[in-house]
Protein backbone atom coordinates (compact mmCIF):
# COMPACT_ATOMS: atom_id res chain seq x y z
CA UNK A 1 0.00 0.00 0.00
CA UNK A 2 2.73 2.66 0.85
CA UNK A 3 4.67 1.49 -2.42
CA UNK A 4 1.47 2.17 -3.88
CA UNK A 5 0.66 5.79 -2.47
CA UNK A 6 4.41 6.70 -2.82
CA UNK A 7 4.92 5.63 -5.84
CA UNK A 8 1.82 7.59 -7.33
CA UNK A 9 3.43 10.84 -5.50
CA UNK A 10 6.89 10.14 -6.64
CA UNK A 11 5.73 9.71 -10.37
CA UNK A 12 3.55 12.65 -10.16
CA UNK A 13 6.26 14.68 -8.93
CA UNK A 14 8.08 13.22 -12.11
CA UNK A 15 5.73 14.32 -14.24
CA UNK A 16 5.84 17.97 -13.26
CA UNK A 17 9.12 18.20 -13.28
CA UNK A 18 9.09 17.10 -16.90
CA UNK A 19 5.81 18.94 -18.01
CA UNK A 20 7.57 22.07 -18.93
CA UNK A 21 10.43 20.09 -20.56
CA UNK A 22 7.90 18.26 -23.01
CA UNK A 23 6.19 21.31 -23.61
CA UNK A 24 8.68 23.18 -25.00
CA UNK A 25 10.10 20.47 -26.95
CA UNK A 26 6.73 19.72 -28.57
CA UNK A 27 6.15 23.18 -29.40
CA UNK A 28 9.37 24.45 -30.60
CA UNK A 29 11.50 21.34 -30.80
CA UNK A 30 14.31 23.19 -28.62
CA UNK A 31 15.61 20.85 -25.85
CA UNK A 32 15.65 23.20 -22.59
CA UNK A 33 18.27 22.22 -20.88
CA UNK A 34 18.10 25.46 -18.70
CA UNK A 35 14.86 23.53 -17.15
CA UNK A 36 16.38 22.44 -14.17
CA UNK A 37 18.26 25.56 -13.63
CA UNK A 38 14.83 27.72 -13.45
CA UNK A 39 13.53 24.88 -10.88
CA UNK A 40 16.00 26.08 -8.61
CA UNK A 41 15.88 29.66 -9.73
CA UNK A 42 12.13 29.59 -9.04
CA UNK A 43 13.15 27.88 -5.57
CA UNK A 44 15.37 30.85 -4.63
CA UNK A 45 13.38 33.00 -5.40
CA UNK A 46 10.39 32.48 -3.67
CA UNK A 47 12.92 31.86 -0.81
CA UNK A 48 14.54 35.64 -1.57
CA UNK A 49 10.87 37.10 -1.22
CA UNK A 50 9.55 35.34 1.36
CA UNK A 51 12.59 35.85 3.79
CA UNK A 52 13.94 39.18 2.46
CA UNK A 53 11.28 40.64 1.43
CA UNK A 54 9.02 39.30 4.05
CA UNK A 55 5.88 39.17 1.44
CA UNK A 56 3.46 37.17 2.02
CA UNK A 57 4.06 33.20 0.48
CA UNK A 58 1.07 33.22 -2.20
CA UNK A 59 2.14 36.06 -3.28
CA UNK A 60 5.74 34.98 -3.31
CA UNK A 61 4.96 32.40 -5.71
CA UNK A 62 2.98 33.85 -8.19
CA UNK A 63 6.13 36.36 -8.28
CA UNK A 64 8.63 34.07 -8.84
CA UNK A 65 6.43 31.74 -11.39
CA UNK A 66 5.59 35.34 -13.16
CA UNK A 67 9.56 36.17 -13.00
CA UNK A 68 10.49 32.45 -14.52
CA UNK A 69 8.06 32.55 -17.45
CA UNK A 70 9.90 36.24 -18.07
CA UNK A 71 13.33 35.01 -17.63
CA UNK A 72 12.24 32.10 -19.99
CA UNK A 73 10.43 34.48 -22.36
CA UNK A 74 13.89 36.95 -22.22
CA UNK A 75 16.14 33.25 -23.13
CA UNK A 76 13.47 32.33 -25.68
CA UNK A 77 14.03 35.94 -27.78
CA UNK A 78 17.39 36.91 -26.93
CA UNK A 79 19.11 33.27 -27.29
CA UNK A 80 16.71 30.47 -29.33
CA UNK A 81 15.42 32.68 -31.96
CA UNK A 82 18.52 33.17 -33.53
CA UNK A 83 19.83 29.35 -33.12
CA UNK A 84 16.50 27.66 -34.07
CA UNK A 85 16.82 24.69 -35.88
CA UNK A 86 20.64 24.01 -34.57
CA UNK A 87 19.80 21.04 -32.19
CA UNK A 88 23.78 21.32 -30.63
CA UNK A 89 23.05 24.84 -30.44
CA UNK A 90 20.39 24.92 -28.49
CA UNK A 91 21.89 22.43 -26.53
CA UNK A 92 25.05 24.20 -25.68
CA UNK A 93 23.38 27.40 -25.50
CA UNK A 94 20.55 26.29 -22.93
CA UNK A 95 22.76 24.80 -21.02
CA UNK A 96 25.86 27.20 -20.84
CA UNK A 97 22.89 29.45 -19.37
CA UNK A 98 21.52 26.82 -16.77
CA UNK A 99 25.14 26.45 -15.52
CA UNK A 100 25.77 30.15 -15.19
CA UNK A 101 22.14 30.76 -13.48
CA UNK A 102 23.27 27.44 -10.89
CA UNK A 103 26.69 28.42 -10.19
CA UNK A 104 25.52 32.12 -10.20
CA UNK A 105 23.68 31.07 -6.91
CA UNK A 106 26.35 29.21 -5.73
CA UNK A 107 28.63 32.01 -6.07
CA UNK A 108 26.00 34.10 -4.09
CA UNK A 109 26.53 32.31 -1.50
CA UNK A 110 23.08 30.08 -1.59
CA UNK A 111 25.13 26.98 -0.90
CA UNK A 112 24.41 24.02 2.03
CA UNK A 113 21.32 22.67 3.77
CA UNK A 114 19.83 26.02 5.32
CA UNK A 115 17.32 27.03 2.51
CA UNK A 116 14.15 25.69 2.68
CA UNK A 117 10.15 26.49 1.71
CA UNK A 118 7.37 26.15 4.14
CA UNK A 119 4.67 23.28 3.34
CA UNK A 120 1.44 24.92 2.14
CA UNK A 121 -0.26 23.13 5.27
CA UNK A 122 1.01 21.53 7.94
CA UNK A 123 0.09 17.95 8.98
CA UNK A 124 -0.89 15.12 7.43
CA UNK A 125 -3.47 12.52 7.28
CA UNK A 126 -3.63 8.11 7.12
CA UNK A 127 -4.86 6.96 4.20
CA UNK A 128 -5.75 3.05 4.34
CA UNK A 129 -3.30 3.15 7.49
CA UNK A 130 0.02 5.22 5.46
CA UNK A 131 0.46 8.74 6.98
CA UNK A 132 0.69 10.85 4.11
CA UNK A 133 1.88 14.82 5.09
CA UNK A 134 -0.56 17.35 3.14
CA UNK A 135 2.35 18.42 1.22
CA UNK A 136 2.43 15.15 -0.98
CA UNK A 137 -1.44 15.55 -1.39
CA UNK A 138 -0.50 18.68 -2.99
CA UNK A 139 1.48 16.90 -5.13
CA UNK A 140 -1.35 14.85 -6.34
CA UNK A 141 -3.88 17.12 -6.69
CA UNK A 142 -1.72 20.08 -7.82
CA UNK A 143 0.21 17.92 -10.76
CA UNK A 144 -3.28 17.01 -11.70
CA UNK A 145 -5.11 20.25 -11.88
CA UNK A 146 -1.73 21.46 -13.77
CA UNK A 147 -2.11 18.78 -16.40
CA UNK A 148 -6.10 19.64 -16.46
CA UNK A 149 -5.37 22.92 -17.06
CA UNK A 150 -2.59 22.60 -19.75
CA UNK A 151 -4.91 20.34 -21.87
CA UNK A 152 -7.60 22.44 -21.63
CA UNK A 153 -5.52 25.46 -22.71
CA UNK A 154 -4.28 23.40 -25.60
CA UNK A 155 -8.21 22.89 -26.83
CA UNK A 156 -9.97 25.71 -25.75
CA UNK A 157 -8.08 29.10 -26.40
CA UNK A 158 -6.49 30.75 -29.18
CA UNK A 159 -3.15 30.64 -28.12
CA UNK A 160 -3.34 26.83 -26.93
CA UNK A 161 -4.58 25.80 -30.41
CA UNK A 162 -1.77 27.90 -32.23
CA UNK A 163 0.74 26.31 -30.50
CA UNK A 164 -0.47 22.93 -31.39
CA UNK A 165 -0.50 23.77 -34.72
CA UNK A 166 3.23 24.76 -34.49
CA UNK A 167 3.72 21.74 -32.79
CA UNK A 168 2.79 19.44 -35.67
CA UNK A 169 3.63 21.28 -38.40
CA UNK A 170 5.44 24.87 -38.16
CA UNK A 171 5.31 26.04 -41.34
CA UNK A 172 1.52 24.73 -42.40
CA UNK A 173 0.64 26.68 -39.02
CA UNK A 174 2.74 29.95 -40.21
CA UNK A 175 0.52 29.70 -43.65
CA UNK A 176 -2.45 30.51 -41.15
CA UNK A 177 -0.57 33.69 -40.01
CA UNK A 178 0.68 32.00 -36.62
CA UNK A 179 4.15 33.68 -35.77
CA UNK A 180 6.71 30.71 -34.78
CA UNK A 181 8.93 32.82 -32.85
CA UNK A 182 6.09 34.43 -31.36
CA UNK A 183 5.03 31.57 -30.40
CA UNK A 184 8.14 29.52 -29.45
CA UNK A 185 8.58 32.63 -26.64
CA UNK A 186 5.47 31.54 -25.45
CA UNK A 187 6.11 28.39 -24.99
CA UNK A 188 9.26 29.01 -23.45
CA UNK A 189 7.83 31.13 -20.67
CA UNK A 190 5.24 29.15 -20.03
CA UNK A 191 7.78 25.85 -19.96
CA UNK A 192 9.75 27.88 -17.71
CA UNK A 193 6.96 28.75 -15.27
CA UNK A 194 5.70 25.18 -14.84
CA UNK A 195 9.50 24.24 -14.00
CA UNK A 196 8.79 27.42 -11.06
CA UNK A 197 6.09 25.67 -10.55
CA UNK A 198 7.24 21.93 -9.82
CA UNK A 199 9.90 23.41 -7.54
CA UNK A 200 7.27 25.98 -5.50
CA UNK A 201 5.29 22.52 -5.35
CA UNK A 202 8.00 19.93 -4.54
CA UNK A 203 10.74 21.78 -2.97
CA UNK A 204 8.86 22.18 0.87
CA UNK A 205 9.47 18.47 0.84
CA UNK A 206 13.53 19.08 0.85
CA UNK A 207 15.82 21.70 1.09
CA UNK A 208 16.77 24.28 -2.29
CA UNK A 209 19.88 23.49 -3.38
CA UNK A 210 21.99 23.84 -6.43
CA UNK A 211 22.43 20.30 -7.45
CA UNK A 212 18.51 19.38 -7.44
CA UNK A 213 18.92 21.76 -10.90
CA UNK A 214 21.65 19.54 -12.66
CA UNK A 215 18.76 16.10 -10.72
CA UNK A 216 15.65 17.86 -12.18
CA UNK A 217 17.17 17.82 -16.33
CA UNK A 218 18.06 14.22 -15.84
CA UNK A 219 14.35 13.31 -14.46
CA UNK A 220 12.75 15.57 -16.93
CA UNK A 221 15.45 14.29 -19.87
CA UNK A 222 14.72 10.40 -18.53
CA UNK A 223 10.25 11.16 -18.72
CA UNK A 224 10.99 12.62 -22.19
CA UNK A 225 13.04 10.03 -23.67
CA UNK A 226 11.46 7.28 -22.07
CA UNK A 227 7.87 8.71 -22.76
CA UNK A 228 8.71 9.72 -26.67
CA UNK A 229 10.39 13.81 -26.99
CA UNK A 230 7.46 16.04 -27.45
CA UNK A 231 4.81 13.29 -26.59
CA UNK A 232 2.76 14.29 -23.57
CA UNK A 233 0.38 11.57 -23.00
CA UNK A 234 4.46 9.52 -23.07
CA UNK A 235 6.03 11.65 -20.82
CA UNK A 236 3.00 11.43 -18.11
CA UNK A 237 3.07 7.35 -18.58
CA UNK A 238 6.65 7.03 -18.72
CA UNK A 239 6.90 9.02 -15.21
CA UNK A 240 4.55 6.40 -13.88
CA UNK A 241 7.06 3.78 -15.25
CA UNK A 242 10.22 5.30 -13.63
CA UNK A 243 8.22 7.06 -10.74
CA UNK A 244 7.34 3.52 -10.15
CA UNK A 245 10.82 1.83 -10.64
CA UNK A 246 12.28 4.20 -8.37
CA UNK A 247 9.92 3.79 -5.48
CA UNK A 248 10.42 0.32 -5.79
CA UNK A 249 14.52 0.22 -5.56
CA UNK A 250 14.27 2.51 -3.09
CA UNK A 251 12.10 0.10 -1.21
CA UNK A 252 14.00 -2.77 -1.81
CA UNK A 253 17.17 -2.37 -2.68
CA UNK A 254 18.80 1.02 -1.61
CA UNK A 255 17.58 4.32 -1.75
CA UNK A 256 20.84 5.81 -3.50
CA UNK A 257 19.46 4.60 -6.61
CA UNK A 258 17.08 7.04 -7.78
CA UNK A 259 19.42 8.84 -10.29
CA UNK A 260 20.59 5.22 -11.01
CA UNK A 261 17.45 4.60 -12.09
CA UNK A 262 16.67 7.54 -13.98
CA UNK A 263 19.85 6.68 -15.83
CA UNK A 264 19.01 3.70 -16.76
CA UNK A 265 15.96 4.39 -18.55
CA UNK A 266 17.68 6.76 -20.68
CA UNK A 267 20.11 4.37 -21.64
CA UNK A 268 17.81 1.35 -21.98
CA UNK A 269 15.44 3.27 -24.04
CA UNK A 270 17.55 4.79 -26.27
CA UNK A 271 19.66 1.67 -27.09
CA UNK A 272 16.02 -0.13 -27.69
CA UNK A 273 13.60 1.94 -29.28
CA UNK A 274 15.60 5.63 -29.48
CA UNK A 275 12.16 7.13 -30.67
CA UNK A 276 10.60 6.29 -26.92
CA UNK A 277 8.19 3.69 -25.94
CA UNK A 278 5.26 5.77 -26.10
CA UNK A 279 5.63 8.10 -28.32
CA UNK A 280 3.00 8.98 -31.38
CA UNK A 281 3.45 6.81 -33.75
CA UNK A 282 3.64 8.26 -36.95
CA UNK A 283 0.44 7.57 -38.31
CA UNK A 284 0.13 9.83 -41.13
CA UNK A 285 1.66 8.35 -44.05
CA UNK A 286 1.31 10.92 -46.36
CA UNK A 287 -1.85 9.42 -48.50
CA UNK A 288 -1.92 10.88 -51.71
CA UNK B 1 -4.86 43.09 -56.00
CA UNK B 2 -1.58 41.15 -56.35
CA UNK B 3 1.51 42.32 -58.47
CA UNK B 4 4.12 40.39 -58.90
CA UNK B 5 7.19 41.89 -60.52
CA UNK B 6 10.44 39.89 -61.75
CA UNK B 7 10.62 37.44 -59.40
CA UNK B 8 13.64 35.50 -59.52
CA UNK B 9 14.78 32.60 -56.95
CA UNK B 10 17.90 30.52 -56.79
CA UNK B 11 18.49 27.52 -55.20
CA UNK B 12 22.01 27.53 -54.99
CA UNK B 13 23.21 28.11 -58.71
CA UNK B 14 19.98 26.55 -59.87
CA UNK B 15 17.05 28.88 -61.18
CA UNK B 16 13.49 27.75 -59.80
CA UNK B 17 12.00 30.87 -60.69
CA UNK B 18 13.34 33.11 -63.75
CA UNK B 19 11.93 36.63 -64.26
CA UNK B 20 8.27 36.05 -63.84
CA UNK B 21 5.76 39.18 -63.50
CA UNK B 22 2.51 37.84 -62.53
CA UNK B 23 -0.73 40.11 -61.71
CA UNK B 24 -4.37 39.19 -59.98
CA UNK B 25 -6.93 41.71 -59.50
CA UNK B 26 -9.62 41.85 -57.24
CA UNK B 27 -12.01 38.89 -57.40
CA UNK B 28 -9.83 37.12 -60.22
CA UNK B 29 -9.09 33.42 -60.46
CA UNK B 30 -5.64 33.37 -61.87
CA UNK B 31 -4.11 30.11 -63.11
CA UNK B 32 -0.27 29.07 -63.14
CA UNK B 33 0.49 25.67 -64.98
CA UNK B 34 3.45 24.21 -65.34
CA UNK B 35 5.09 20.16 -65.17
CA UNK B 36 6.73 18.82 -62.47
CA UNK B 37 9.64 21.30 -61.17
CA UNK B 38 8.49 24.24 -63.31
CA UNK B 39 8.94 26.07 -60.21
CA UNK B 40 5.14 26.55 -59.53
CA UNK B 41 5.19 25.67 -55.40
CA UNK B 42 8.78 28.24 -55.14
CA UNK B 43 6.42 30.85 -56.65
CA UNK B 44 3.73 30.49 -54.17
CA UNK B 45 6.32 30.28 -51.52
CA UNK B 46 7.47 33.74 -52.85
CA UNK B 47 4.04 35.23 -52.85
CA UNK B 48 2.87 33.92 -49.23
CA UNK B 49 7.08 34.78 -48.03
CA UNK B 50 7.46 31.28 -46.86
CA UNK B 51 10.42 31.43 -48.98
CA UNK B 52 12.20 34.39 -46.92
CA UNK B 53 11.61 31.73 -43.84
CA UNK B 54 13.14 29.31 -45.93
CA UNK B 55 15.67 31.02 -46.55
CA UNK B 56 16.34 32.14 -43.32
CA UNK B 57 16.40 28.58 -41.93
CA UNK B 58 19.14 28.04 -44.26
CA UNK B 59 20.99 30.99 -43.31
CA UNK B 60 20.83 29.74 -39.79
CA UNK B 61 22.47 27.02 -40.91
CA UNK B 62 25.62 28.67 -42.54
CA UNK B 63 24.51 28.30 -45.87
CA UNK B 64 23.55 30.80 -48.42
CA UNK B 65 21.88 28.44 -50.83
CA UNK B 66 18.80 30.28 -51.24
CA UNK B 67 18.23 33.63 -53.10
CA UNK B 68 15.33 35.77 -53.49
CA UNK B 69 14.54 38.81 -55.83
CA UNK B 70 11.14 39.99 -55.29
CA UNK B 71 9.17 43.02 -55.64
CA UNK B 72 5.32 42.64 -54.63
CA UNK B 73 3.05 44.86 -54.39
CA UNK B 74 -0.42 44.03 -52.71
CA UNK B 75 -3.67 46.05 -51.78
CA UNK B 76 -0.85 49.22 -52.41
CA UNK B 77 1.74 48.11 -50.19
CA UNK B 78 5.10 47.15 -50.32
CA UNK B 79 4.79 43.86 -48.61
CA UNK B 80 8.44 42.16 -50.65
CA UNK B 81 10.56 41.85 -47.04
CA UNK B 82 7.16 41.06 -44.88
CA UNK B 83 7.47 38.03 -43.17
CA UNK B 84 4.43 35.12 -43.64
CA UNK B 85 2.83 35.18 -40.77
CA UNK B 86 2.15 39.16 -41.29
CA UNK B 87 0.98 38.71 -45.02
CA UNK B 88 -1.21 36.01 -43.81
CA UNK B 89 -2.54 38.82 -41.68
CA UNK B 90 -2.68 41.34 -44.46
CA UNK B 91 -5.26 38.66 -46.27
CA UNK B 92 -2.57 36.52 -48.18
CA UNK B 93 -3.29 32.98 -47.22
CA UNK B 94 -1.78 29.83 -48.97
CA UNK B 95 -3.10 26.45 -49.14
CA UNK B 96 -0.12 24.16 -49.47
CA UNK B 97 0.46 21.75 -51.78
CA UNK B 98 0.38 18.04 -50.34
CA UNK B 99 -2.25 20.01 -47.90
CA UNK B 100 -0.07 19.89 -44.67
CA UNK B 101 -3.01 19.21 -42.75
CA UNK B 102 -2.23 18.71 -38.75
CA UNK B 103 -2.29 14.94 -38.41
CA UNK B 104 -3.01 14.58 -34.69
CA UNK B 105 -5.45 17.35 -34.69
CA UNK B 106 -9.39 16.54 -35.45
CA UNK B 107 -10.91 17.68 -38.74
CA UNK B 108 -12.83 20.27 -36.46
CA UNK B 109 -9.29 20.79 -34.15
CA UNK B 110 -7.61 21.44 -37.84
CA UNK B 111 -10.45 24.19 -38.82
CA UNK B 112 -10.33 26.26 -35.16
CA UNK B 113 -6.65 26.66 -35.36
CA UNK B 114 -7.00 27.63 -38.96
CA UNK B 115 -8.87 30.85 -37.60
CA UNK B 116 -6.17 31.62 -35.63
CA UNK B 117 -6.36 35.68 -37.50
CA UNK B 118 -10.30 35.05 -37.43
CA UNK B 119 -12.59 36.77 -34.69
CA UNK B 120 -14.78 34.71 -33.18
CA UNK B 121 -18.08 35.61 -35.07
CA UNK B 122 -15.77 35.24 -38.11
CA UNK B 123 -14.81 32.09 -36.82
CA UNK B 124 -18.44 30.89 -36.48
CA UNK B 125 -19.55 31.69 -39.63
CA UNK B 126 -16.61 30.60 -41.76
CA UNK B 127 -17.31 27.05 -39.70
CA UNK B 128 -20.70 26.89 -41.18
CA UNK B 129 -19.75 27.95 -44.22
CA UNK B 130 -17.39 25.62 -44.82
CA UNK B 131 -19.32 22.43 -43.54
CA UNK B 132 -22.33 24.38 -46.05
CA UNK B 133 -19.23 23.90 -48.58
CA UNK B 134 -17.93 20.19 -47.89
CA UNK B 135 -20.71 18.00 -45.56
CA UNK B 136 -18.47 15.74 -45.53
CA UNK B 137 -16.24 17.70 -43.19
CA UNK B 138 -18.97 18.17 -41.02
CA UNK B 139 -19.99 13.91 -40.87
CA UNK B 140 -16.15 14.00 -39.89
CA UNK B 141 -15.51 16.39 -37.53
CA UNK B 142 -13.91 14.15 -34.94
CA UNK B 143 -11.80 12.30 -37.40
CA UNK B 144 -8.14 12.65 -36.47
CA UNK B 145 -6.37 14.86 -39.78
CA UNK B 146 -4.53 11.97 -40.28
CA UNK B 147 -6.71 9.45 -40.56
CA UNK B 148 -8.70 11.39 -43.62
CA UNK B 149 -8.30 10.25 -47.23
CA UNK B 150 -6.45 12.38 -49.68
CA UNK B 151 -9.84 13.65 -51.53
CA UNK B 152 -11.18 14.72 -47.70
CA UNK B 153 -7.76 15.93 -46.55
CA UNK B 154 -8.22 18.69 -49.50
CA UNK B 155 -11.33 19.38 -48.66
CA UNK B 156 -9.71 20.02 -44.89
CA UNK B 157 -7.07 22.11 -46.81
CA UNK B 158 -9.18 24.35 -48.37
CA UNK B 159 -11.72 24.54 -45.35
CA UNK B 160 -8.69 25.41 -43.00
CA UNK B 161 -7.66 27.80 -45.36
CA UNK B 162 -10.58 29.74 -45.25
CA UNK B 163 -11.27 30.02 -41.71
CA UNK B 164 -8.23 32.52 -42.00
CA UNK B 165 -9.93 34.80 -43.46
CA UNK B 166 -8.37 35.17 -46.78
CA UNK B 167 -8.81 37.81 -49.10
CA UNK B 168 -6.12 36.09 -51.47
CA UNK B 169 -5.99 32.62 -51.55
CA UNK B 170 -3.09 30.47 -52.72
CA UNK B 171 -4.11 27.20 -54.21
CA UNK B 172 -0.75 24.91 -54.84
CA UNK B 173 -2.04 22.13 -56.43
CA UNK B 174 -5.63 21.42 -55.07
CA UNK B 175 -6.13 18.59 -57.40
CA UNK B 176 -3.47 16.67 -56.64
CA UNK B 177 -3.44 12.88 -56.52
CA UNK B 178 -7.78 13.35 -56.68
CA UNK B 179 -10.14 10.97 -58.42
CA UNK B 180 -11.87 12.98 -61.42
CA UNK B 181 -15.26 13.45 -60.10
CA UNK B 182 -13.42 14.91 -56.34
CA UNK B 183 -11.69 16.99 -58.64
CA UNK B 184 -14.77 18.12 -60.38
CA UNK B 185 -16.02 19.15 -56.62
CA UNK B 186 -12.79 20.71 -55.73
CA UNK B 187 -13.51 23.16 -58.84
CA UNK B 188 -16.78 23.97 -57.87
CA UNK B 189 -16.14 24.81 -54.84
CA UNK B 190 -13.43 26.77 -56.25
CA UNK B 191 -15.41 29.12 -57.87
CA UNK B 192 -18.46 28.61 -55.45
CA UNK B 193 -15.62 30.45 -53.05
CA UNK B 194 -14.96 33.66 -55.32
CA UNK B 195 -18.64 33.77 -55.65
CA UNK B 196 -19.89 33.90 -52.14
CA UNK B 197 -16.93 35.68 -50.64
CA UNK B 198 -15.11 37.54 -53.11
CA UNK B 199 -11.75 36.04 -52.59
CA UNK B 200 -9.12 36.47 -55.65
CA UNK B 201 -7.54 32.86 -56.27
CA UNK B 202 -4.15 31.90 -57.82
CA UNK B 203 -3.91 28.02 -58.40
CA UNK B 204 -1.17 26.36 -59.44
CA UNK B 205 -1.85 22.72 -61.11
CA UNK B 206 0.26 20.62 -63.74
CA UNK B 207 -2.70 19.91 -66.13
CA UNK B 208 -4.50 23.09 -66.87
CA UNK B 209 -7.58 20.90 -68.75
CA UNK B 210 -9.62 20.69 -65.57
CA UNK B 211 -9.14 24.30 -64.06
CA UNK B 212 -8.74 26.43 -67.23
CA UNK B 213 -12.49 26.95 -68.01
CA UNK B 214 -13.11 28.74 -64.39
CA UNK B 215 -9.67 31.15 -64.55
CA UNK B 216 -9.91 34.31 -65.56
CA UNK B 217 -6.00 34.76 -66.87
CA UNK B 218 -3.23 32.20 -66.63
CA UNK B 219 0.48 31.89 -67.01
CA UNK B 220 2.06 28.71 -67.96
CA UNK B 221 5.50 28.05 -66.82
CA UNK B 222 8.65 25.76 -68.19
CA UNK B 223 11.75 25.92 -66.17
CA UNK B 224 10.92 28.72 -63.87
CA UNK B 225 10.02 30.85 -66.77
CA UNK B 226 6.80 32.30 -67.88
CA UNK B 227 6.55 31.21 -71.38
CA UNK B 228 2.90 32.22 -71.79
CA UNK B 229 0.39 34.13 -70.65
CA UNK B 230 -3.09 35.15 -71.17
CA UNK B 231 -6.89 34.96 -70.79
CA UNK B 232 -7.97 31.48 -69.97
CA UNK B 233 -10.00 30.93 -73.15
CA UNK B 234 -7.51 31.98 -75.77
CA UNK B 235 -5.25 29.99 -73.91
CA UNK B 236 -7.16 27.11 -74.09
CA UNK B 237 -7.61 27.56 -77.97
CA UNK B 238 -3.61 27.91 -78.80
CA UNK B 239 -2.65 25.07 -80.43
CA UNK B 240 1.38 25.42 -79.22
CA UNK B 241 -0.81 25.19 -75.41
CA UNK B 242 -2.96 23.10 -76.54
CA UNK B 243 -0.53 20.17 -77.06
CA UNK B 244 1.63 20.12 -74.24
CA UNK B 245 -0.13 21.13 -71.68
CA UNK B 246 -4.19 19.53 -72.77
CA UNK B 247 -2.84 16.31 -73.94
CA UNK B 248 -4.67 16.96 -77.05
N1 LIG C 1 14.61 23.77 -50.97
C1 LIG C 1 15.08 23.52 -52.21
N2 LIG C 1 16.41 23.38 -52.42
C2 LIG C 1 16.90 23.14 -53.64
N3 LIG C 1 16.15 23.03 -54.74
C3 LIG C 1 14.82 23.13 -54.62
C4 LIG C 1 14.21 23.38 -53.35
N4 LIG C 1 12.87 23.44 -53.53
C5 LIG C 1 12.66 23.25 -54.85
N5 LIG C 1 13.81 23.06 -55.51
C6 LIG C 1 13.97 22.86 -56.96
O1 LIG C 1 13.38 23.95 -57.61
C7 LIG C 1 12.70 23.53 -58.78
C8 LIG C 1 11.27 24.02 -58.75
O2 LIG C 1 10.59 23.35 -57.71
P1 LIG C 1 9.07 23.58 -57.37
O3 LIG C 1 8.76 22.78 -56.17
O4 LIG C 1 8.80 25.02 -57.32
O5 LIG C 1 8.34 22.95 -58.64
P2 LIG C 1 6.81 22.67 -58.90
O6 LIG C 1 6.46 23.34 -60.16
O7 LIG C 1 6.01 23.00 -57.72
O8 LIG C 1 6.81 21.10 -59.15
P3 LIG C 1 5.69 20.01 -58.75
O9 LIG C 1 4.67 20.03 -59.80
O10 LIG C 1 6.47 18.73 -58.77
O11 LIG C 1 5.19 20.35 -57.41
C9 LIG C 1 12.83 22.01 -58.80
O12 LIG C 1 13.83 21.67 -59.75
C10 LIG C 1 13.25 21.64 -57.43
O13 LIG C 1 14.10 20.52 -57.42
MG1 LIG D 1 4.84 22.03 -56.46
Amino acid sequence: MEILFYGIINSISLALMALGFTLVYGISRVPNFAHGALYVFAGFLTWIILNKLGLPYPLAILLALICSALLGAVISMGVLVRIRGMEMSEVIATYALGVAILEGFRWAGFKGMTYTLPPFFKGSVQILGVPIDYQRIMVVVLGVAVLAALWLFTRLTRMGLALRGIAQDERAAMMLGIDSDFAATIAMGIGCALAGLAAVILLPLGNIVIEAGYNVLIFAIAVCVVGGLGSWGGAVIASFVIGFAQILTVAYIRPQFQMVVALLAILVTLIIRPSGFFGRQKELEERV
Amino acid sequence: MIEARDLMVFYENMIAVNNVTLHCDDGQIVGVFGANSAGKSTLMYVLSGIILDIQRKERMRGGERVTVFSKITYAGKDISLMKPHERAREGIILCPERRRIFPESSVLENLKIGAYLASKEQAKETLDYVFSLFPTLDRLKDRQGGFLSGGEQQMLAIGRSLMAQPKLLLLDEPLLGLAPSIQKDVIRVIKEIRRDRRISIIVTEQYARPVIPIVDYAYILENGSAVMEGKGKELMNNPDVKAAYFGV
